[in-house]
């Protein structure tokens, strides 16, 4: 693959004048722009073990809720976990359960099929076919998609939320809606093998406020923004 | 620069004695090592004066030394009121003594101290009230004698912030009785979070001396703090302060510039206990302090509190202090003894052994100063023959340095907020805790009033294991108890107090007050002790009350001929040590919207303003451009073709069964007939008729509404959604879908042109004014609707958030041809005004109904209900008060500002609400509420400007432009 620049394509991050000021490099990810690394992959990896932060915005994801949601998911062949649980598929797709009939739908970090699009796909075919299936969420663009990662990172998390996120407390699967720098955000506990991971999901429109909140926490902690290629060196 | 009185190693426990630092104090320079403090470092070098006292500008030097008075307090650069005796040495800062004119050394307002009988306790309520008014002239005069330090107004806030801590055990204090609580807890199975004010764990055992030896305080020390560090169940924050106690167990912390914000299951609080002083005439003296502010400096700090020394006591403690300044070098005159006959101890049996004079039944009568009071120069000792009385006959012993050990009090502030209550113990002639709540809290050691060591750390052990218990967890067999307040009898004096005919008998350091101030107070009347406090202000000073408390509450009871057994301190407040704002404060969020198109607004000059949480262009081009960008902006709309991003509009989804039931109650029109394609305005009304939102309803399906709502009034209309719904029950999803989608308005004649130049795969010659079609722009899949807020052709364009910047590159791009340009906030509000449309809540207000702003025909009249519907109904039945009508002023008018007032004569009878110089019209236009018998079209009615001039201007009907609406057949 080759670099782009993040602008050529129509599907942008929402903090991509963010990274491609520090000088990330960028690649197509399903038709948008992601940014895979700023530095060394390896030297980034090591960093995204300790307390990096990583842009995941680009990719794919969508929502459902209401009332039958949970059956034409389940109908999907995902499977569901208990609300305010996230459960990773076989395939490396998270759903996380936000509430008894809410769901997201996250892909995996590695390239390939996008069942989060191909899900959105389904529900559209089946728009006109009587029966209740909820309703599409359009959490790809609603939300941002941040990786807090690295044994650091619930320090980190506990200068801006007030949540207790502690490895030992908040263990992988658990999500909490709460607020965070005054933002309402989703947090989900999803490790990269084994590093701690948390997935952050906040208003797009405050993606910018975001980003800059989290990179100055972790500044103390000698965090870093990283790219994605080295979350998917931990995963590997 | 020679430190005079410091100490060789071992004395200095905190000392990094292989790393020097300098010290800047009013202009001089004085090495330290590390692990001093400002104090200490001072000390060292002889410096005895620290600061001046608040109302009669006093030398102050060292008294605790724990950061616990407000003598210690002195001034940096950017900081009032540090606490030197808790600041390490601010390398490369100045500092400076507090609250003096002239110099530390020689302050003119010292002068103030000879007017002291002419300034009784609470002289500025008798004096300074008449004639009326006149405390405003007095209170600047005052402000300027007396005070703390200044705050320098141009000081850049540092970086703060705050952070969360979890525990299941929370331990305040790190002496020995939390540092076994500690282990204990931890030992159980407990996460445990240890707070401690010092940079060293060990409390008391770091400077008091439990034994003849005089070690194994630090031994122990040692040993529980490599204890502390080998347990990695629990975290240990020092130079941290517990400052409030608040429900559940919430702690605030301050460590630094970090407030810390900790949850705990249980808390112990073993925060000591805090020696009090004696009073005597000038026992402010520098010189004057208390016995374990001198052991401090000797232990922790390795200085020589003094050459030749006099120790008042009434317990053994203080042959321990005599028995340290022996082994520091100080020559110790005499160990003065307030008992007539003390009971042998092991530490003045020592002292005995030592040769050193013991004076017993008797007490200072008097400290005498030194040049410029900036000293003390010998004492006054006579013997006690009563109750606060002493004998004629007077012994001076000269010294340098006087040590007071008199009695303890619990530092109880956490123990009080926790529920708990200081009570005045007549047996013990101490203020013991309390009523503790057992569901909690536990109190431990000196707090608890445990003063033998071996009991305070048994006491440690216990606590730890029922707080584990408190939070849960099984911590197996109890430990022993020992004996309640063990070792509590004898240290405390009864009656300390010693008034002087002649005064400077300070009973609260840090407001200047003496025992006459006290009693005056009775005197005055107010002869309750929260009385006393309020009007006194004793206690209410930066100290607390920890050195005042228990003396005033003596001297009122007494003067009131009350039992002193029993009796209660006044209620102990968070925060327990001062707490810096900008920590209080902590890092400053301010959650800012962006569209995603933000950054190509900037990069086309845009001037950016606030909308609710948002940013949005206000204009392209520089301010000074203002004027001229805003109608080249206008008049590309009505020639050419605009952009404008709307993409903060309010988005919502409405969708199921009960989709057009929900629109048709919540707002004023109907849906339920409205066909798919179409979009349709809608108005949002709250129970009182009372507009509060607008926009547009597009429905795009049989169940399903995509609805536009106001920028910052989108939230409120979800959350009425919401509320309503759960109450209605409707087969119906709401989802706020703002952020979701980028919203842009390309507008103007040639807007056609340009869409269909960028590739829409929309029939645009099928696509009517409010239309609402589904398709792609530009590749990107899109919501087009047919609007005309700007009145010119125009569509609406709703995408992905993710692809708003592409959509908005592709439109500006292909729209350069036909001269596209991007407007601004600003120039759509020009060009709706001409239009006649309202922007709510600005054009309406917190009591505008429809009538009023002439909607009536947004009301469908016939349904039986909408939020509101009742409440409009009533108001439409009676007269209207005012009415919304478009005015025009005379083209070269100047145009009023925006909520200049209608006038008639004297009254005011309306507002103008929006106003704009138009082009199209000729002249000045402008929305205001008027009288209902001023709106028919040509009536007149006054406006009043901003500097007091009145505007004639017309009314005519609205819009005023294109009223046939015929531009959107364009």
């Amino acid at each position: 693959m080759t670099d782009i620049a993040p602008d050529s394509l129509s599907r942008r991050s929402f903090v991509y004048h963010k990274l491609r000021s520090l000088g990330a490099r960028f690649r197509e990810h399903e038709g948008a722009a992601v940014a895979v690394s700023i530095g060394e992959v390896a030297v980034e990896a090591a960093q995204a073990r300790v307390m990096a932060l990583c842009d995941l915005s680009p990719l794919s994801r969508c929502g459902f809720k209401g009332k039958g949601a949970a059956d034409w998911l389940a109908g999907q062949g995902l499977p569901l976990p208990d609300v305010n649980r996230a459960l990773r598929h076989a395939n490396g797709v998270l759903v996380a359960r936000l509430g008894a009939a809410d769901f997201m739908v996250l892909d995996g970090l590695q390239r390939g099929a996008s069942m989060a699009r191909e899900l959105a796909a389904q529900w559209e075919r089946q728009a006109n076919v009587p029966g209740t299936r909820g309703y599409p969420v359009p959490r790809q663009d609603s939300y941002c998609w941040f990786c807090a990662s690295g044994a650091r990172a619930p320090e980190m998390l506990a200068t801006i939320c007030a949540v207790d996120l502690r490895l030992h407390r908040f263990a992988p699967g658990c999500i909490a809606q709460t607020q965070a720098a005054q933002l309402n955000v989703v947090v989900i506990r999803a490790d990269l093998g084994t590093v701690p991971a948390f997935h952050l999901f906040a208003d797009s429109a405050s993606a910018g406020y975001w980003w800059d909140c989290i990179v100055d926490a972790m500044r103390e902690f000698a965090g870093r923004p990283v790219g994605l290629d080295a979350l998917c060196e931990l995963k590997a | 620069m020679n430190a005079v009185n410091r100490l060789p190693a071992p004395a200095g426990r905190f000392l990094d004695r292989s790393h020097c630092v300098t010290l800047r104090f009013e202009g001089r320079d004085y090495p330290a090592f590390r692990g001093d403090t400002i104090a200490s470092a001072l000390a060292a070098h002889g410096v005895r004066v620290l600061s001046r006292s608040f109302k009669y500008h006093r030398p102050r030097g060292v008294f605790s030394l724990a950061g616990h008075d407000a003598n210690g307090l002195v001034q940096l650069p950017d900081e009032p009121n540090v606490r030197a005796e808790a600041t390490p040495v601010p390398e490369g800062i100045d500092v400076s003594g507090q609250n003096y004119v002239g110099s530390l050394e020689h302050d003119w307002l010292a002068a103030i101290g000879w007017l002291s009988p002419m300034l009784p306790v609470a002289f500025y309520y008798k004096a300074f009230y008449r004639p009326r008014g006149v405390w405003r002239y007095w209170e600047t005069v005052l402000r300027r004698f007396a005070g703390l330090g200044r705050v320098n107004m141009r000081a850049h806030p540092g970086y703060s912030d705050k952070m969360h801590l979890f525990a299941d055990i929370a331990v305040i204090g790190g002496g020995p009785a939390g540092l076994s609580a500690a282990l204990a807890a931890a030992a159980a199975g407990a996460e445990v979070v240890l707070v401690d004010e010092q940079a060293h764990w060990g409390g008391a055992l770091n400077y008091a001396r439990f034994d003849a030896a005089g070690v194994r305080g630090a031994q122990l020390a040692d040993e529980l703090g490599a204890r502390i560090a080998a347990e990695p169940r629990i975290r240990g924050l020092r130079t941290a302060t517990c400052t409030g106690w608040f429900a559940d167990n919430f702690l605030s912390i301050v460590q630094g510039n970090r407030l810390f914000k900790l949850r705990a299951g249980a808390v112990v609080l073993a925060t000591g206990a805090i020696a009090q002083p004696m009073i005597f005439r000038n026992n402010d003296l520098p010189g004057v302090m208390l016995g374990t502010a001198a052991q401090r400096l000797m232990r922790q700090y390795g200085v020589r509190p003094g050459l030749r020394a006099v120790v008042a006591t009434a317990n053994e403690d203080g042959y321990g202090v005599a028995l340290d300044l022996l082994d520091a070098g100080t020559h110790v005159a005499a160990v003065v003894d307030l008992r007539s006959r003390p009971d042998p101890g092991p530490l003045s049996e020592a002292l005995v052994a030592r040769s050193v004079p013991v004076i017993c039944g008797h007490a200072v009568a008097e400290a005498l100063p030194g040049p410029g009071r900036r000293s003390l120069r010998a004492v006054d000792v006579r013997v006690v023959t009563g109750e606060g009385r002493l004998g004629t006959s007077p012994i001076v012993i000269p010294c340098d340095l006087l040590c007071i050990s008199v009695g303890y009090t619990p530092a109880g502030h956490l123990a009080c907020q926790a529920g708990g209550q200081l009570k005045y113990d007549g047996e013990l002639a101490m203020l013991a805790l309390d009523a503790m709540p057992s569901s909690h809290c536990v109190a431990a050691g000196s707090v608890n009033g445990a003063f033998n060591l071996d009991s305070v750390l048994a006491e440690g052990v216990h606590a730890g294991w029922r707080a584990a218990g408190l939070a849960g967890i099984a911590a197996g067999a109890e430990p022993p108890l020992p004996a309640r307040r063990d070792g509590a009898v004898g240290q405390n004096h009864a009656w300390p107090i010693f008034p002087h005919p002649r005064g400077r008998d300070f009973v609260d350091l840090d407001e200047d007050l003496v025992v006459a101030d006290i009693l005056n107070s009775i005197a005055d009347g107010y002869d309750d002790l929260d009385l006393v406090k309020r009007y006194s202000t004793v206690v209410m000073g930066p100290s607390q009350g920890r050195h005042s408390a228990l003396n005033t509450l003596r001297l009122t009871y007494r003067a009131g001929g009350r039992e002193l057994h029993g009796a209660t301190v006044t209620t102990q407040r968070p925060p327990y040590q001062p707490e810096p704002v900008e920590v209080l404060a902590g890092r400053g969020y301010q959650p800012t919207r962006l569209s995603p198109m933000h950054h190509r607004h900037v990069a086309l000059g845009a001037q950016m303003m606030p909308v609710g949480t948002w940013l949005r262009p206000a204009h392209y081009g520089t301010v000074d451009q203002r004027a001229a960008a805003i109608e080249a902006e206008v008049r590309a709309v009505h020639e050419g073709v605009g952009l404008i991003d709307v993409s903060t509009l309010g988005k919502l989804e409405i969708r199921g069964p009960d989709a057009a039931e929900l629109l048709d109650r919540i707002y004023t029109s109907t849906y339920r007939n409205q066909p798919a394609g179409r979009a349709r305005y809608v108005l949002a009304t709250d129970a009182t008729g009372v507009i509060v939102d607008d926009g547009v309803a597009c429905r795009m399906g049989a169940q399903h509404y995509y609805v536009t709502a106001t920028t910052s009034g989108v939230d409120t209309v979800y959350r009425g959604m919401m509320r309503w719904n759960a109450e209605w029950r409707l087969d119906v999803d709401v989802a706020n879908v703002t952020a979701a989608y980028a919203a842009v308005n390309l507008a103007g004649p040639r807007a056609r042109e340009v869409l269909a130049g960028v590739g829409v795969d929309v029939d645009l010659a099928d696509f009517p004014y409010m239309g609402v079609r589904c398709g792609h722009v530009a590749g990107i899949p899109a919501r087009l609707l047919r609007v005309g807020f700007v009145g010119e052709p125009g569509y609406e364009i709703h995408v992905p958030a993710g692809q708003g910047e592409a959509l908005w590159d592709s439109l500006m791009a292909g729209g350069a041809p036909a001269g596209i340009r991007p407007f601004g906030v600003e120039a759509q509000r020009v060009l709706r005004l001409e239009k006649g449309h309202i922007i709510v809540a600005q054009d309406t207000d917190g009591i505008t109904f429809p009538h009023e702003v002439d909607m009536a025909w947004a009301i469908a009249a016939k349904k039986s209900f909408f939020v509101g519907k009742r409440a409009i109904d009533v108001q439409a039945a009676r007269p209207l008060q005012r009415r919304l009508v478009g005015f025009r002023l005379a083209a070269d008018a100047n145009p009023p500002e925006e909520c200049c007032l209608v006038v008639r004569g004297a009254d005011i009878v309306g507002r103008v609400t929006s106003v704009a110089r138009s082009r199209v019209a000729g002249c000045v236009i402008g929305l205001a509420y008027v009288a209902p018998d001023q709106a028919e079209p040509g009536s007149r009615f006054h406006i009043r400007q901003v500097d007091g001039g009145i505007l004639e201007a017309e009314v005519v009907a609205l819009p005023f432009y294109d009223p046939g609406n015929r531009r959107q057949e364009i």
